[in-house]
């Protein structure tokens, strides 16, 4: 069965079983920066945007996204590169495996709760991206210039 | 966003590039590919184990017929179609796939492949083996009675074991030392000796990406595979002691590590993924779901630990017993080192002016997980059991347990317990630093902390523990620097980035000594076939080992021509290693009503030298901290009857960003470190001592001792004295 | 599964409630419940019904002092509305709480309700606030009290074909309304036990009405009946607050778990549901 979205900027067309993760669908195309972590949406690395809403993608069903705008952390790096920039500048990462979701999470949390949101708002949006490596506090120091520098 | 803001955003923004970390872009952008992620040829088959639920059992029988009916199933590989070669790091005790009898629970019986993810998963379910369950021994203090069941008949016998028929049952290892009898006489004449047990449960390195491996079959007799592993070399020989072939014949390909904490050096997965591939004709791709990792690999030991401690009037520490048991798993495999031990606990003794010491530390066979090593092996036990211990002393010996540390910890030019005499030992500054940083009052005493509103109802504690390992002398390794077309010069290095930062240090440094902008210089991991060899990522030696290899290469370029790739192997160094501290102070409030921690601050003291890039080192030490934290109070993998019942991410749960507390960090400069660089180690520092802090400041703030981990708000809840009388039934 | 599953998005509720005839019809909010089951191959539904294009079920209206939220309405709209964080605090407050924002995002009102894990956010507040779960099927449209929707964990009394359409509360002016989560471990697990307290006063400050529900207490979300007595009161004593918090303890029916031991959570719904109360009812 057809699925039909906008995927970074660009139009696909996949034929997938009801059943179909979005993050199959991503991850078949080629895009391997969402990436199959925990599988029950805890951990965040399957991370993407769909519709500008943050979406756990390993749970999210591929015919849902028919007619979506989805952004995968490939795509906003190219069309958000101050968001990539804080990352960088901050080191906000050790091993890499949920940088593409924090960048995800970044982007989200600016949306949903504006530029102006405090450091423990943003510890709190961050619950469902886990790191292992850098306690974090990188990470926030990233995603709170990304919210600022937009 | 939608398309046009694409193009618009497109053509504006210049990329900024501060040179700190070479890979930072690539993965900010997801653009680095990780084993998992990266392409395969065409017609490579994927692999699904099928696993034993028992934790002890004899396969009887394996059907196998529905499976292959499943459209897209190519094979269901069993022990019997695979050479009889057994896997280990040092002890090759493990087959590839169970054969006549299944370990534990979580133990590959069978492997599919089939021509997609999809038909393998579907294939695996319907593979029927029948199992005759068997007498399974969980518990590792019982294991070791001669009346338990056994988990190998004769574990002597395996290449590479290190215990004898006479050693008894159910044996990995044992390691003893010091003098029993000088201990004995010590604690006699104390004034003062505690005796306590501690516990810690099973954990997991927690790293985010699972393990998965490609293998290619044999190619003009070169066997290729590229996976989640920190040792490329020793998983080439290991692989090819399993397998019976020469070591050259295999070639392990670079690939980026999604976090390791110990836990990708195993080789059992990766053999068999090698001989999958082989017996197939194919390449196969074995990429283990998330739940496999947490079930089937390299756990923590989980630790019963028995410490009796005591000392004099003074204070002053007369002696020292450590007895551990720690839970080894199914198979000793997964452990690397000689001694097939944990050096944590053989490490036990260390940092403090110890007169004598005994220790034993005995790891056992159970039909549970596979132990292995996980962020300083076998230190979260054993300092959470000796620092824990020092207190109760402290406590009962009337004295104040910063006082007591004092009093005790090692200074330079005085021989440790093991004899060792050190050129440096900053125990003492380096708890004076933790201390004047959490009290800010210049003084060693606790200060009073007065409550908030918020905080009322809440008691109050502070704990400290001290941890001293060694940073360890250069280990051999080779680098290989090449000139590229363009004038960028690339260093060619043995071991993956596992997110610590290596290669930028190593670009950095090399960019220092050849008085070049790091901009210049490009790191790549090389593959095993390019390079002599290097014992892997771990032991905190990556930042000692390499930066003496880079210094070389550095010389060995400027004294070449600049014309052709320069090559510097180095045996391991003579140099001695150095001692090297931390100090940790919690600060908790207790709800006496729920015994919940919220724990308001962690400082972390450390010893240092120099500090090559000091945003890796800080990260190491929060990443590290946190790691503590989640082993002192949050993570068990609830191994329970051989089953782990904390099999995923949701219930195996490693600290979330809101769970972080305070975190402080305070240097102690101006230390000596090893090496050309000069560094101390502190990728296996800050984990250690968390627990023993906080353990240490639940008591001090509720007078009620927690002393098996992790420290669960029910655990406080049913210590407070008189709880466990009164609720309801 | 012999066939291919299908998949279908309707976009009225009555094309969905034709699509939920067929055998094997499986009603899907945000996916967040049914892509979990799927992934660990619990499940094996032949058709999957998408709601989210159904605009009748997206909507929150607020009208004749109800606030009804259409089943496909997400926690994410449901904790940022300002009707829903003005008058029902408590509401807004566990609906921005549950999971993450991930989840948040596509978890649906509906979707959320007929998961009926014991453990979840929203069922006991709704109970607090009185909610009915209008049901809607073949035969026509009921209502039925939060308190009566599970049976059991993961177990409701919706019928095959059957689909949550509504979520109705009562708003009162004096309404107040708190929710709070014991999570000892990690402040991302599902809690020990977690307490919502509701209470609406008459004008001259006496207690009107007076409700109390708990979660992870045992099969189903736990209604406490008790709670009625303190109305008719106007301070009632820590006393009388501690006598309803023990008839909760008394009710509850934990299994035990990695979270608690049965004991230790029948010890803290004693606790949890007294501080709920008096949260509530010194606002």
């Amino acid at each position: 069965m057809t699925v039909r979205l906008s995927l970074n900027g660009q139009p696909r067309e996949v034929d997938v079983p009801a059943t179909a993760s979005l993050l199959d669908v991503i991850r078949d195309l080629g895009l391997t920066a969402a990436k199959a972590g925990c599988r029950i949406g805890v951990c965040g690395v399957c991370s993407v945007l769909v519709d500008g809403l943050p979406v756990s993608s390993c749970l999210y069903l591929a015919h849902c996204a028919d007619g979506a705008d989805v952004w995968t952390a490939e795509g906003i790096a190219k069309v958000r590169p101050e968001v990539v920039d804080a990352f960088v500048r901050c080191e906000g990462m050790q091993c890499g495996i949920c940088t593409p979701g924090q960048v995800v999470a970044a982007v989200a949390a600016r949306a949903e709760l504006g530029p102006a949101a405090d450091e423990s708002q943003l510890r709190e949006y961050l619950i469902g991206n886990l790191c292992r490596c850098t306690g974090y506090a990188t990470i926030l120091q990233a995603v709170k210039a990304a919210a600022d520098g937009h | 966003m939608t398309s046009t803001e694409l193009s618009a955003a497109e053509a504006a923004g210049p990329w900024v590039d501060t040179g700190t970390r070479p890979d930072a872009r690539d993965k900010a952008t997801g653009m680095t590919k990780y084993s998992a992620d990266m392409p395969v040829p065409a017609g490579t088959l994927e692999a699904v184990l099928v696993r034993s639920p028992l934790p002890h059992a004899e396969i009887t029988g394996i059907a196998t017929a529905e499976a292959l009916a499943v459209p897209g199933a190519v094979a269901v590989v069993t022990a019997a179609d695979l050479p009889g070669g057994l896997a280990g790091r040092r002890v090759r005790d493990m087959p590839l796939l169970a054969r006549t009898v299944a370990r534990f629970a979580g133990e590959p019986v069978a492997a599919v492949l089939a021509r997609s993810r999809e038909a393998a998963t579907a294939t695996a379910a319907l593979v029927d083996i029948d199992y005759r369950e068997l007498p399974a021994i969980t518990d590792p203090v019982a294991a070791l009675d001669v009346a338990s069941p056994l988990v190998h008949d004769a574990p002597w016998g395996y290449p590479g074991a290190v215990i004898t028929e006479a050693d008894g049952p159910n044996l990995q290892s044992v390691v003893t030392g010091g003098e029993p009898e000088a201990v004995s006489r010590a604690l006699a004449a104390a004034t003062t000796v505690v005796s306590a047990t501690y516990r810690t449960p099973a954990g997991h390195q927690g790293y985010l990406e699972p393990q998965a491996w490609v293998a290619f079959p044999p190619e003009n007799g070169t066997t290729r595979l590229w996976g989640t592993t920190k040792s490329p070399y020793r998983l080439r020989n290991q692989i090819a002691a399993c397998l019976g072939q020469a070591p050259e014949s295999i070639r392990v390909d670079p690939a980026p590590l999604g976090g390791d904490f110990g836990g990708k050096g195993g080789v059992y997965d990766a053999s068999l993924c090698v001989a999958l591939a082989r017996l197939a004709g194919r390449p196969v791709r074995l990429v283990l779901r998330s739940e496999e990792d947490l079930v089937g690999t390299d756990a923590r030991h989980p630790a019963v630990i028995r410490v009796t401690v005591g000392c004099d009037a003074e204070g002053r520490l007369a002696g020292l017993d450590f007895d551990a048991v720690f839970d080894g798993g199914a198979y000793a495999s997964a452990k690397p080192t000689p001694p097939v031990n944990l050096h944590g606990a053989m490490d036990c003794a260390l940092g403090y002016r110890l007169p004598c010491y005994t220790l034993r530390s005995r790891i056992a066979y159970t039909n549970t997980v596979p132990k292995g090593h996980m962020r300083s092996p076998g230190a979260p036990q054993a300092v959470f059991a000796v620092e824990s211990a020092l207190d109760e002393l402290a406590a009962a010996a009337g004295i104040n347990p910063v006082e007591l540390r004092r009093r005790n910890l090692l200074d330079a030019g005085e021989p440790d317990a093991y004899g060792h005499v050190w050129a440096e030992a900053r125990g003492r500054e380096t708890l004076a630093a933790a201390t004047r940083g959490a009290f800010c009052t210049g003084e060693d005493a606790p200060d009073p902390h007065t409550p908030s509103p918020q905080e009322r109802g809440l008691a109050h504690g502070t704990g400290v523990a001290v941890y001293a390992r060694p940073t360890p002398s250069p280990a051999p390794t080779s680098l290989m620097l090449t000139p590229l077309p363009g004038g960028m010069l690339e260093v060619g290095v043995p071991i993956p980035e596992t997110g610590t930062g290596s290669h930028a240090m190593i670009r950095r440094q090399l960019a220092a000594e050849l008085r070049l902008d790091p901009s210049e210089v490009v790191v790549r991991q090389l593959p095993t076939t390019a390079l002599p060899g290097d014992p892997g990522v771990g032991a905190s030696r990556v930042t000692v080992g390499l930066s003496r290899a880079v210094a070389r290469l550095a010389e060995k370029w400027r004294a070449s021509a600049h014309e052709g790739p320069v090559m510097v192997t180095l045996p391991a160094s003579t140099e001695p290693p150095a001692l090297t501290y931390c100090a940790q102070v919690a600060r908790v409030a207790v709800d006496l009503e729920t015994g919940q921690v919220r724990i308001l601050e962690l400082v972390s003291a450390v010893d240092v030298a120099e500090i090559v890039n000091p945003q890796a080192h800080q990260m190491q030490i929060d990443g590290g901290a946190v790691m503590g934290i989640g082993f002192a109070c949050l993570e068990d993998l609830l191994e329970d009857d051989g089953q782990v019942l904390a099999s995923n991410l949701g219930e195996f749960r490693l600290p979330a960003a809101p769970d972080i507390p305070v975190l402080r960090t305070v240097l102690v400069a101006d230390g000596r470190g090893v090496g050309p660089a000069n560094v101390k180690a502190i990728g296996e520092l800050t984990n250690v001592p968390v627990a023993a802090a906080i353990a240490n400041a639940v008591a001090d703030a509720t007078g009620t001792r927690v002393r098996e981990l992790p420290i669960t708000a029910e655990r406080v809840y049913w210590a407070i004295d008189g709880r466990a009388d009164d609720s309801p039934a | 599964m012999a066939t291919e599953p299908a998949f279908v998005a309707p976009t009225t509720v009555q094309e969905a409630l034709s699509a939920m005839q067929a055998d094997g019809a499986l009603a899907v909010g945000g996916g967040t419940s049914v892509g979990l089951l799927l992934g660990q191959s619990l499940i094996e539904p032949d058709v999957l019904v998408w709601l989210g294009r159904i605009p009748a079920l997206r909507k929150i209206t607020v009208d004749r002092g109800q606030l009804n939220a259409g089943a496909a309405v997400t926690l994410r709209e449901l904790s940022w509305h300002p009707a829903v964080r003005s008058s029902l605090p408590a509401l807004a407050g566990a609906a921005g709480i549950v999971g993450n924002p991930r989840i948040r995002a596509v978890a649906t009102v509906g979707g959320a309700v007929a998961h009926a894990d014991p453990r979840q956010d929203l069922p006991p507040v709704l109970v607090a606030l009185d909610a009915a779960i209008e049901i809607t099927g073949p035969a026509g449209t009921r209502a039925v009290p939060a308190a009566d929707l599970a049976t059991g964990p993961m177990e409701t009394v919706l019928l095959p074909g059957e689909l949550i359409t509504t979520v109705r509360i009562p708003v009162v002016p004096s309404l107040r309304s708190v929710y709070l989560r014991f999570t000892p471990g990690s402040t991302a697990d599902y809690p020990t036990v977690a307490a919502a307290a509701a209470a609406s006063r008459d004008p001259d400050g006496t207690l009107a009405s007076v409700r109390l529900a708990l979660a992870a207490v045992g099969p189903t979300v736990l209604a406490v009946p008790e709670a009625a007595e303190l109305a008719g009161q106007r301070a009632p004593s820590a006393a009388a607050v501690a006598e309803i918090a023990d008839a909760a303890a008394r009710r509850a029916l934990p299994a035990g778990s990695r979270l608690g031991s049965a004991r230790y959570v029948r010890a803290m719904a004693a606790v949890w549901a007294r501080r709920a109360l008096t949260d509530c009812l010194s606002r």
